[in-house]
């Protein structure tokens, strides 16, 4: 029988913040077990939750971008359960008024711009990590109270595609607000993927299954093309479809069955009592609204307009960091296909293009700029440029290297001429030999005045300039 | 036996610290109101640095649920009965930055759920006045410091009257501020929503001076108050000159003890000539019947979510068990006394998916009615009064009451109403039955402390019952 695939995913993303949730201990990732934890995130007797505003910040941006509606009365309330990695016994989520509802975002599809709608977007605090051992179970509370959102999708999407464009679509956004680090291998994004089959126009859903642990966006296209080809076949046979959450074994490249849904967990909501409503006001939200940064879109947009190809202009837009760096060297040059060539084109080559903004990144927009403005204007060629690029990364100043390694033509007449000015002064014999006719003589004053220069002074400039000069001390 | 202002006028800490703890060692072998006896060595040697306090040297007791760092806190339970916490609550650092020395942690009914102290897990407090009967809760250990003249202050915590009642029942002051006044950050929870930090004093004057020291937006408390303080001790005033004082009769009906009425009656008289204005005041009756099972819901459902916490993973006792569930299980089962494993069970009822709308849900929109009906009756007043308790502090093992009467579900619970509304309520003394103390109760509008402080004192000085003491031989 033919099917459609219904797909819904559920998105947890970490927030960018240098704070928890709801206590004041750093947000890191990967630094020693244990280490970023404090009274309130291992739930010691008499801690209350203070809520991070700039969560709330981050989470407003997200609500902006993907058109949902912001509730202005933040409420929290608590989902009960026990399990080792929730000190508290009880996580705080924003159940009954998630901040963000009734959204859309637009996502590309092989067939042209698909709108999937989002049902809400709301915030909640992160668990600790557990390790399984054969004997024992490690925690590691770093994790617990970090600020996330989740953002809940309608079940829109039809095929594997579909669901890649959306989750690539909410990352790019996420990524560009500076609202995620969107790191889907580490965890910073995670996806639980709903997906069930009904007969080709059929209204009703299908039993469906959600499927957890999906850590790239090749995983998720594998994996639900694995679990359509699971569910149809056995519907084929006429069997049914399990309500259950399953996860993608990277291995035997399907899905395998985690845990049936035996009726829902009773999570025992309810509003959470230390966390009082809070009435966001409205000009705090317009100004968060007015400043929210471009969007991988409009920078495209942008790029177009000021001459670069299609190609050059979604590549850019594709790898934010390489793109905000783009952005840079043209606040010191005009050259924007230059520039574009040299950051789609070489840098990758020799630099890690998605850590551009990092510390250990001693490559200058500046000094990028400096060496594109050279090869505009002749100073160096771009094949010396080539030469010039591994000492730019090093570090230095173009100007430094170029003068250091001798690649800089002095064709600057002025300057020139004063070094051969002192030249003849000192070579007064070489003169004299010059007006008797010892052509040679020539050959070596061009000869003092490169070693003067250290090599630099432009050879046809120099000897031109010298014969003026000689004429000018005829006898 | 002195007030803060002897204290101060004294200026001899040592001696007064040293005094304070011998007293509360003899006391204690009496009352049993100690869960921790805290060396006050250190904190005498650093004092210096807290000269000019407004609590200089008073030696203090604090209910053993206010988290104090390095010092063991047991919340009353088994389960945290090696509890050491990291940190200090907010008001234990107020405290100590107004130079107030610590000397005992004391006892409560486990996690303050009770009235009886009697579910301690160091066993009853006893009262002073009568040893065969009870302190009352959950507060019991900081009610029976203060009036056996041991400590001139200690800190309590009130969710359903848990410093209002024991201030009846042991002839002291027992204030409760407005909800968000005092931060909670620190304090092991009961309920949430209706935990109060409130104290114990044997006047109004230091009450208020009190109130002062631990007052204060806290930015840990997300529910605390974004007021400033107020100079509550200078500018109290208790003069009746203008004033409207109401009388709950609801709970005047209720009550059944001629002495108390008597003693409530002789009171209200001397506060007419004092030159208030006195107004009988009716609530809904409905509505007050209701304010027991209404409390027993909200308490004990935010009560099963507030102490999750406790799994004997991360702190507390913990249990074997071959996995981890079973750690918890076992750690819970052997760390919760059987009343709060009955409140917990009760708790988790109300709120099961299909019980929340005729339980839990319900019980809030009650909660919601009962405080606007208060709201209402304090519209027109300054403040409202009845007797604290419809008898003096119940013997140890009586259980005689009938929980469905008038008398229980009105005149012994209606203070919970300052809980429901978080409006200011003090306790303070009102006269004696057979040498036992009884209390009258005082709420006031929201954030109005400086009203309810000057009330009482008009109310104290009427009685002339300030600086209570019950030594134990």
């Amino acid at each position: 029988m033919n099917y459609e695939t219904v797909i819904g995913i559920e998105i947890h993303c970490e927030l960018k913040t240098a704070t928890k949730m709801f206590s004041p201990a750093p947000v890191t990732f990967a630094k020693r077990p244990n280490s970023c934890v404090n009274e309130i995130d291992l739930a010691h007797p008499g801690t209350l939750p203070s809520l991070n505003k700039n969560a709330v910040k981050q989470a407003i941006k997200a609500c902006a971008v993907l058109n949902l509606e912001i509730d202005p009365l933040v409420r929290f309330d608590r989902k009960n359960y026990y399990y080792p990695d929730l000190a508290k016994g009880y996580q705080i989520t924003q159940q009954f008024h998630p901040i963000g509802k009734d959204g859309h975002v637009s996502i590309p599809t092989s067939t042209g711009e698909k709108i999937v709608r989002i049902n809400r977007l709301h915030m909640e605090e992160d668990t600790a990590k557990q390790f399984h051992y054969n004997t024992e179970t490690w925690i590691d509370y770093n994790r617990a109270g970090t600020p996330l959102v989740e953002i809940v999708s309608e079940p829109d999407m039809r095929n594997a595609e579909e669901a890649v464009a959306y989750v690539e679509k909410l990352r790019s956004i996420l990524y560009y607000l500076g609202v995620s680090d969107v790191k889907m291998e580490e965890g910073s994004l995670r996806c639980d993927i709903n997906i069930s089959l009904r007969p080709v126009g059929s209204e009703a859903y299908g039993v469906k299954t959600e499927i957890k642990n999906l850590n790239s966006l090749n995983n998720i296209k594998v994996a639900i093309e694995a679990e359509i080809k699971r569910q149809s076949e056995l519907l084929d046979k006429g069997e049914a479809v399990e309500q259950a959450t399953r996860r993608y074994d990277d291995v035997a490249k399907t899905t395998i069955l985690m845990r049936k849904k035996e009726g829902s967990v009773d999570y025992k909501y309810f509003p959470e009592p230390n966390i009082p409503p809070i009435r966001l006001s409205k000009e705090w939200v317009d100004e968060i609204i007015a400043t929210l940064p471009e969007l991988p879109e409009a920078r495209k947009e942008r790029y177009l307009s000021i001459g670069l190809s299609e190609y050059d202009a979604t590549v850019l837009t594709q790898n934010k960091d390489l793109s905000d760096f783009y952005d840079e060297i043209l606040k010191h040059t005009d050259q924007t296909k230059i520039a574009a060539n040299w950051c789609i084109s070489e840098l990758p080559a020799v630099l890690d293009t998605q850590h551009l903004a990092s510390a250990k990144n001693k490559l200058t927009p500046k000094n990028l700029a400096d060496m594109i403005n050279g090869i505009k204007t002749g100073t160096i060629s771009s094949k010396q440029a080539k030469d010039v690029l591994p000492h730019l990364i090093q570090g230095e100043n173009f100007e430094d290297v170029v003068n250091r390694l001798g690649l800089k033509q002095v064709s600057d007449t002025g300057e020139l001429l004063r070094v051969i000015v002192d030249t003849l002064d000192e070579q007064a014999q070489s003169v004299v030999d010059f007006h008797n006719g010892k052509d040679r003589a020539l050959g070596f004053l061009v000869g003092q005045v490169m070693k003067k220069t250290k090599g630099q002074a432009n050879p046809a400039l120099t000897s031109s300039l010298i014969t003026e000069e000689l004429m000018k001390r005829k006898p | 036996m002195m007030n803060f202002t002897q204290y101060k006028a004294k200026n001899n800490p040592v001696e007064a610290v040293n005094l304070a703890v011998e007293a509360a060692m003899k006391a204690n072998t009496k009352l049993n109101a100690v869960v921790t006896m805290v060396d006050p060595g250190e904190q005498l040697n650093r004092l210096d640095q807290y000269a000019g306090g407004k609590m200089f040297g008073i030696p203090i007791a604090l209910k053993d649920n206010v988290n104090t760092s390095g010092v063991l806190t047991t919340a009353g339970s088994r389960i945290l009965g090696n509890y050491v916490p990291q940190y200090d609550a907010t008001i234990a650092e107020k405290l100590r930055e107004a130079g107030a020395i610590v000397i005992a942690k004391s006892s409560l009914d486990e996690f303050g759920m009770g009235g009886s102290n009697l579910s301690a897990a160091t066993g009853p407090v006893y009262n002073p006045y009568d040893l065969s009967r009870m302190s009352g809760g959950s507060s019991g250990g900081s009610a029976v410091l203060v009036a056996s003249g041991v400590v001139p202050f200690a800190i309590g915590s009130d969710t359903g009257d848990s410093v209002r009642k024991p201030a009846s029942y042991n002839g002291i002051v027992g204030y409760k501020p407005t909800y968000g006044r005092i931060s909670r950050y620190g304090i092991i929870p009961y309920a949430s929503s209706l935990d109060h930090v409130a104290f114990f004093t044997r006047n109004i004057t230091d009450a208020a001076i009190a109130l002062e020291v631990l007052s204060g937006r806290d930015d840990r408390d997300m529910t605390s108050l974004q007021l400033p303080v107020e100079d509550y001790a200078s500018l109290l005033n208790p003069s009746l000159e203008g004033k409207k004082i109401g009388i709950l009769t609801n709970v005047l009906k209720a009550i059944t003890n001629p002495e108390i009425q008597a003693h409530f009656a002789n009171l209200v008289a001397r506060l007419k000539e004092q030159g208030a204005t006195i107004v009988d005041i009716e609530m809904n009756q409905d509505l007050l019947s209701a304010i027991l099972p209404t409390y027993y819901i909200i308490a004990n459902a935010e009560a099963t979510a507030n102490h999750s916490n406790l799994d004997g993973l991360r702190f507390g006792v913990q249990k074997d068990g071959k996995e981890i569930d079973e750690v918890m299980s076992a750690s819970r089962t052997a760390g919760f006394g059987k009343q709060i494993r009955k409140r917990f069970v009760i708790g988790s009822y109300a709120l099961f998916v299909e019980n929340q709308d005729k339980l839990f849900r319900k019980a809030q929109k009650v909660r919601r009615l009962i405080v606007e009906d208060l709201k209402h009756a304090l519209s027109d007043i300054d403040g409202l009064i009845a007797p604290a308790s419809a008898g003096v502090a119940p013997k140890l093992t009586d259980t005689s009451m009938d929980q469905l009467s008038s008398t229980y579900l009105i005149a012994e619970n209606y203070m919970v109403m300052g809980n429901f509304s978080g409006y200011p309520s003090v306790t303070l003394p009102m006269g004696y039955c057979d040498g036992l103390p009884v209390g009258v109760n005082l709420t006031c509008k929201l954030y109005d402390e400086q009203t309810t402080l000057n009330l009482a004192l008009a109310i104290e000085q009427a009685t002339g019952l300030a600086d209570q003491i019950k030594e134990v031989a």
